[in-house]
């Protein structure tokens, strides 16, 4: 479409646990998924200067704010007014970084696509809508892993599965708008590896003291399926005093926990594609969102789908922005006309 | 061959005519969540709603009436079974031919107190799947209001069939509308997955159970086994299990479910912590007893397989203590003589009566049903 210099087109991908956003000026951002804001307390009030936190910055803070994750498990929490208001600072804030103010008379049209997890696109759609009043002029909502497959152009005979924080989303696309026969969303994904993760340690190692926080960072570093590549060691306090702990067994235990269901989920939608094209969605499996950087999975994956024959799994180029890359590609690719009729 | 080009544009088209559709609706629409995707914010409800519901469902009174009613049920009940007449109304024979005409196997001409689930309303409001709360049995004054029978498979799901051609959908539609009609006078409120006989996925009979709040769920069912010589009786509730009979049954029981395989593991995850298993199991256990009570005096060789785990999808996805009997078995042609005849199916759905009413006898009854509780606890947790 033309673009006239008022006129800016963004893609946001709205996640469980980052949010990143893509302008048409060439602008990309990501943000951690929160928001705090300060918590009731004299002392919260007074070191907290700013009135609502977003991002690395809310979580650092944690202790002293009111802290939100407003689309944890993959929809905005019902009618919880406080989580909607989340959801709009974070977008309010992604829209920021881009340096566009608040709506103001004088500023440039902003055209914004919003990919969500595939829950929340079902679920939370009219209050997303809303959400986006007064953040931008036009907005239009996908479904995330359709978003992941326009920006890649995988839009026939392909596979996405987006394997995020909250959620596991899966797409067949075969060359229409995906309806929901056409894709899954699954709770096994990186914040259920965390959980996993967390349980096993305080199993085998109860004198252990961790957070959430330290082992997400771990799996980070040191996610695999398969065989080990080499032992995964970490150093934390334990009764105070730094000790070392192996937990190449505890990664692995956690991190395989998301393979069954995720490859059953796989099969059972690879056998529903019409069958003269099942080979092609086969060959054509794309992993977005960041679990999908786990170490070995793709193999995992494809050894999975060997029982049918064999199978091409390859993660996108660039796991961060592909959703908001394809929300971007989206809201270029539409007219001025279709801006107009999805105004806000 | 439409390029690439042309197949982005058109996507792109419908992608926006969808949100064309989503500005312009005023309104927040109730949305429906598709089959496969039990909404994910239920599922956290845990323990910490329990003590609250506890503390506050404890409170309830007793109430003697329910259980004096019970009471009376059982013992009219044990003089029906001492006179040995017994009265069929409005439930037709059992018509032994593979070719039936659908048609010509109405439904109970009472119909007060049953509701089908098809076509309703009811169907349409998706369930979420039960997720795991306990039950501290002794804390806990619980009562039955309303029981859902499931006669299993239907329509074009024959389930099991005999050699000599009868279909288990018949079977078990005929006891199941025989024990409603038993049922008339007990103290609670009896509903049927189906009436008819119609093809009814078991992700619908779950979120019938689910929806109408029922406090228990009964499917009736007929078994299938090799040797043939054997005629086993069983009583399922929901549970894993490694015996590959067991799987195999639960194969076959489970065809055709409506849930995907990974639903499905995800539905399993969920059992171990759910104590509608101990409740599941004490019904279970008092069905199977009565089952096996009457029937093995009328058939002699029947053997007691007793109450058995195993992961039924109805079992699995039912948010109520849940449970399947296996009340007799098609591959053991005895035991088709004797389902061809009434008066088996009558002392089956007897039985299956009997068992239900001792069960509600052993509740400490009180104004609170089970499905209350199960309801204060998701809002409980809602709000959490
Ligand atoms: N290198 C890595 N190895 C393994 N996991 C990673 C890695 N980097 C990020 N993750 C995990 O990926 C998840 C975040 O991925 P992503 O940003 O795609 O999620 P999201 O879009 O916020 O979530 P969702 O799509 O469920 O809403 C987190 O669980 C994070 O721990
Ligand atoms: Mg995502
Ligand atoms: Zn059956």
């Amino acid at each position: 479409m033309e673009e006239t210099n008022e006129t800016l087109c963004i893609g946001i991908d709205l996640g469980t646990s980052r949010s990143s956003i893509s302008a048409s000026d060439g602008e990309r951002h990501v943000v951690d998924s929160y928001v705090g804001w300060p918590l009731d307390d004299m002392v919260a009030r007074k070191l907290m200067k700013k009135a609502v936190f977003v991002g690395r910055e809310a979580l650092d803070n944690r202790s002293m704010l009111d802290l939100r994750r407003p689309l944890e498990r993959g929809v905005i929490k019902e009618g919880s007014a406080k989580d909607e208001e989340a959801v709009q600072e974070l977008l309010r804030h992604l829209i920021s970084l881009i340096g566009i103010k608040q709506k103001s008379k004088n500023r440039g049209k902003v055209r914004a696509v919003v990919g969500v997890p595939a829950e929340a696109f079902r679920v939370s759609r009219q209050r997303l809508r809303s959400a986006m009043d007064g953040i931008a002029d036009s907005v239009m909502l996908v479904s995330e892993p359709f978003a992941v497959a326009y920006g890649v152009e995988a839009l026939l005979h392909a596979m996405i599965i987006d394997i995020g924080a909250g959620t596991a989303d899966f797409c067949v696309m075969q060359g229409r708008y995906p309806t929901d026969a056409d894709q899954r969303t699954l709770p096994n994904a990186g914040d259920s590896i965390d959980e996993r993760l967390l349980k096993l340690m305080q199993e085998h190692h109860p004198e252990a003291q961790v957070s959430i926080y330290m082992i997400r960072d771990w799996k980070e570093k040191w996610s695999f399926v398969g065989e080990p590549k080499s032992r995964v060691t970490v150093t934390v306090p334990a009764k105070g005093k730094a000790t070392e702990f192996d937990i190449t067994n505890q990664m692995s235990a956690a991190c395989e926990s998301i393979l069954p269901p995720i490859s059953e989920t796989m099969i059972d939608l690879l056998c529903r594609v019409e069958p003269e094209y099942q080979e092609q969605v086969r060959q054509n499996i794309i992993l977005a969102g960041g679990s999908s950087l786990i170490s070995g999975l793709p193999e995992a994956l494809e050894k999975a789908c060997s029982e049918l024959g064999g199978g091409r799994v390859t993660v996108v180029k660039d796991p961060i922005f592909a959703g908001s890359d394809g929300g971007l590609a989206i809201a270029c690719d539409a007219t001025n006309a279709d801006w107009q009729r999805l105004s806000l | 061959m439409e390029n690439v080009e042309q197949t982005k544009l058109r996507i792109l088209r419908e992608a926006i005519e969808s949100n064309i559709g989503v500005a312009r609706s005023s309104r927040v629409k109730p949305q429906v969540l598709p089959k496969h995707t039990p909404p994910l914010w239920l599922w956290g409800f845990l323990l910490i709603a329990i003590g609250a519901a506890a503390g506050f469902v404890a409170r309830h009174q007793e109430r003697e009436d329910v259980k004096k009613m019970v009471g009376a049920q059982l013992d009219t009940l044990r003089g029906i079974q001492a006179q040995k007449s017994i009265a069929y109304r409005a439930v037709p024979s059992l018509v032994v031919s593979r070719e039936k005409d659908p048609s010509s196997h109405p439904a109970s001409a009472d119909t007060t107190k049953t509701l089908s689930p098809v076509g309703g309303q009811l169907l349409k409001a998706a369930v979420p799947f039960a997720a795991a709360y306990r039950i501290n049995r002794a804390a806990l004054p619980l009562t039955v209001r309303r029981i859902v029978i499931d006669p299993g498979h239907g329509g074009k799901q024959h389930g099991a069939i005999s050699e000599s051609g009868v279909s288990e959908k018949d079977v078990t539609l005929d006891i199941a509308l025989r024990l409603r009609r038993l049922m008339e006078n007990a103290p609670f409120e009896v509903l049927m997955t189906r009436q008819t006989d119609e093809t009814l996925p078991l992700e619908k009979r779950v979120a019938f159970a689910n929806t109408s709040n029922a406090d228990l769920f009964v499917s009736i069912h007929v078994n299938w086994m090799e040797p043939r010589e054997i005629r086993p009786l069983e009583t399922y509730y929901v549970g894993a299990t490694n015996d590959p009979a067991v799987i195999k049954l639960a194969g076959i029981e489970n065809r055709d479910s409506g849930y995907s395989l990974a639903d499905y593991r995800r539905l399993l995850e969920k059992i171990y912590l759910d104590t509608r298993r101990d409740e599941s199991y004490m019904l279970a256990k008092t069905i199977n007893a009565e089952l096996y009570q009457s029937l093995s005096q009328i058939n002699p060789e029947l053997e007691n397989r007793g109450v058995k785990m195993a992961p039924f999808a109805v079992l699995v996805g039912t948010q109520m203590p849940a449970v399947l009997a296996e009340v007799s078995c098609l591959s053991n042609e005895d035991d088709v003589k004797l389902l061809t005849n009434a008066d088996y199916r009558e002392a089956i759905a007897q039985a299956l009566l009997r068992g239900i009413l001792s069960y509600a006898k052993n509740l400490n009854g009180s104004e609170k049903s089970i499905a209350d509780l199960w309801k204060k606890q998701t809002k409980l947790s809602a709000s959490e």
